[in-house]
């Protein structure tokens, strides 16, 4: 049985090999064009990095303002989404709802919405939301079902609205949780807000990918340790801060 | 002060946890619920206050019918009966004072409490409380920073808060030390000859019981098996209680 599966696994990765033209002998011949690639952008170009600067504090603030505004939007949507908190005629659309948002990625939200409110950080802004505030949302409730129900009963007990129950119950329980989601997404949202740019979407991507077609690779190269290095110090910042949370 | 009439719970799916339930609780006794896990001790206690919903049957507590209440009078009940849980089920991240003072949720005004504000009477009433457990040092601590028998009796305080009628004491000692037993139900016992508040306790400990009660009442397999003094206990009491084996 076991053989089996694992037998089948596998002629199900070759035959996927095969149609991707995942080909050993093409990535070696490739190899010295990646080599010479990267020769090309060393060493980085310092007189962009006033550019790239700039352009890494606006992917910042896309995603700081994108996932600030996502968590407050998230709020009643996680709450509907808990089975023990919304009455079961709201929680099972709910789901459905989230569900189906948050099968559609940041980029792809970018894309529409470039369309839609024109080039820039907004629309980056608003992509960034759009995911979010879904993703989060799931996560909220998650928590939210996750609850001790020994607190939410006391409280019940003590002749408590619904709303006061929420408020005394269940939130002290799930905030901890709730800020580190939200200190993850903020994470995750940088690396994406880093590639809205290709999309017009604004940020630090707008600049990688200009200085690509201008085949400036030394420009770009600056433009991606600026990003690294963004990346990493907000990655710190992050899971430190989300430390002390739990 | 308490009166219960033919009440039967079906939990679902089909698990009939007390059947035929009748009782009659006068003010001021001291009723401690014996038998072995799942005879329906917990079942009652929460039909009660309608933690749990009764299939059928009616009860009336302080006056007023809780079989059959809407919403708004089900709190103002809940408001006149305190409840003590096994597990104390205290907000562990809350401090130990505004632990208590979440007892008075059922009458200070909704819209204030959601956004923590609470009338300088109930904050002063909630001190008191804490002062009566010989707690009123420890106000400040974090929940989760007290001992287990801290813990409860901070949650004996919160039942206090309520000034309530009834207080409804679901097996209190069951997660403590041995040791402690003994000086929770000292307290509860207190509030029952002191204030005069009707009690009812459920218990697994028989010696414990017949210490403290006025009255006993055995459940078995949802029924209540007996119903009388501590003083009327006999050997052959005990065995229609727990069966044969023990």
């Amino acid at each position: 049985m076991k053989r089996a599966v694992i037998f089948i696994a596998a002629v199900i990765l070759i035959a996927i090999a095969w149609d991707t033209g995942a080909d050993p002998v093409r990535l070696a011949r490739g190899l010295p064009w990646i080599f010479d690639f990267v020769r090309r952008m060393l060493p980085p170009d310092p007189s962009v990095l006033p550019a790239a600067l700039l352009g890494a504090l606006k992917t910042l603030e896309i995603a700081l303002l994108g996932t600030a505004a996502a968590a407050v939007l998230a709020l009643p949507l996680g709450f509907l989404s808990a089975r023990n908190v919304a009455p079961r005629a709201v929680f099972y659309p709910a789901r459905a709802v989230l569900n189906f948002f948050r099968s559609v990625d940041t980029q792809v939200y970018a894309l529409v919405l470039v369309a839609a409110v024109g080039l820039g950080p907004f629309p980056g802004v608003l992509a960034v939301v759009a995911y979010t505030t879904t993703s989060l949302a799931k996560l909220y409730g998650e928590a939210v079902e996750g609850v001790d129900p020994g607190p939410v009963d006391a409280i019940t007990a003590t002749g408590a609205t619904r709303l006061q129950v929420l408020r005394f119950g269940v939130i002290p329980q799930v905030l901890p949780l709730f800020l580190s989601y939200i200190l993850y997404r903020l994470e995750t949202n940088i690396r994406a807000a880093t590639v809205l740019g290709f999309v017009g979407a604004g940020g630090i991507g707008f600049y990688l990918q200009t200085y690509l077609r201008m085949i400036d690779y030394r420009a770009a190269s600056t433009v991606l340790l600026v990003t690294v290095a963004m990346v990493m110090v907000v990655d710190a910042i992050s899971s430190r801060l989300r430390d002390r949370l739990v | 002060m308490i009166e219960v009439a033919g009440l039967r719970v079906v939990l679902p799916p089909s698990t009939v946890a007390l059947e035929n339930v009748d009782l009659s609780i006068a003010r001021g006794e001291f009723v401690v619920v014996l038998g072995r896990s799942g005879a329906g001790k917990t079942t009652f206690l929460r039909c009660l206050n309608r933690l749990v919903e009764p299939t059928s049957g009616t009860i009336r507590v302080a006056g007023r019918t809780v079989t059959g209440a809407g919403p708004v009078a089900v709190r103002e009940i809940r408001r006149q009966i305190g409840m003590v849980f096994q597990q104390f089920n205290l907000v562990r991240r809350a401090s130990a004072i505004d632990n208590v003072l979440a007892g008075r949720l059922g009458y200070v005004p909704p819209v204030a409490s959601l956004l923590g504000s609470f009338p300088n009477a109930d904050r002063q009433l909630a001190r008191v409380c804490l002062d009566q457990v010989g707690l009123g040092h420890l106000a400040e601590r974090r929940a989760d920073k007290l001992s287990g028998g801290e813990q409860q009796r901070v949650a004996i305080a919160r039942a206090l808060a309520q000034r309530p009628e009834v207080i409804l004491a679901d097996e209190p000692t069951a997660s403590l030390d041995p040791t402690l037993t003994s000086s929770i139900m000292d307290i509860l016992k207190a509030i029952n000859t002191q204030q005069g508040l009707t009690l009812v306790v459920s218990q697994h400990q028989l010696e414990t019981a017949l210490a403290y009660a006025t009255r006993i009442v055995g459940f078995r397999e949802g029924r209540v098996a007996f119903d009388g003094p501590p003083a009327a206990v006999t050997p052959t009491v005990v065995r229609a209680i727990y069966g044969q084996e023990t």
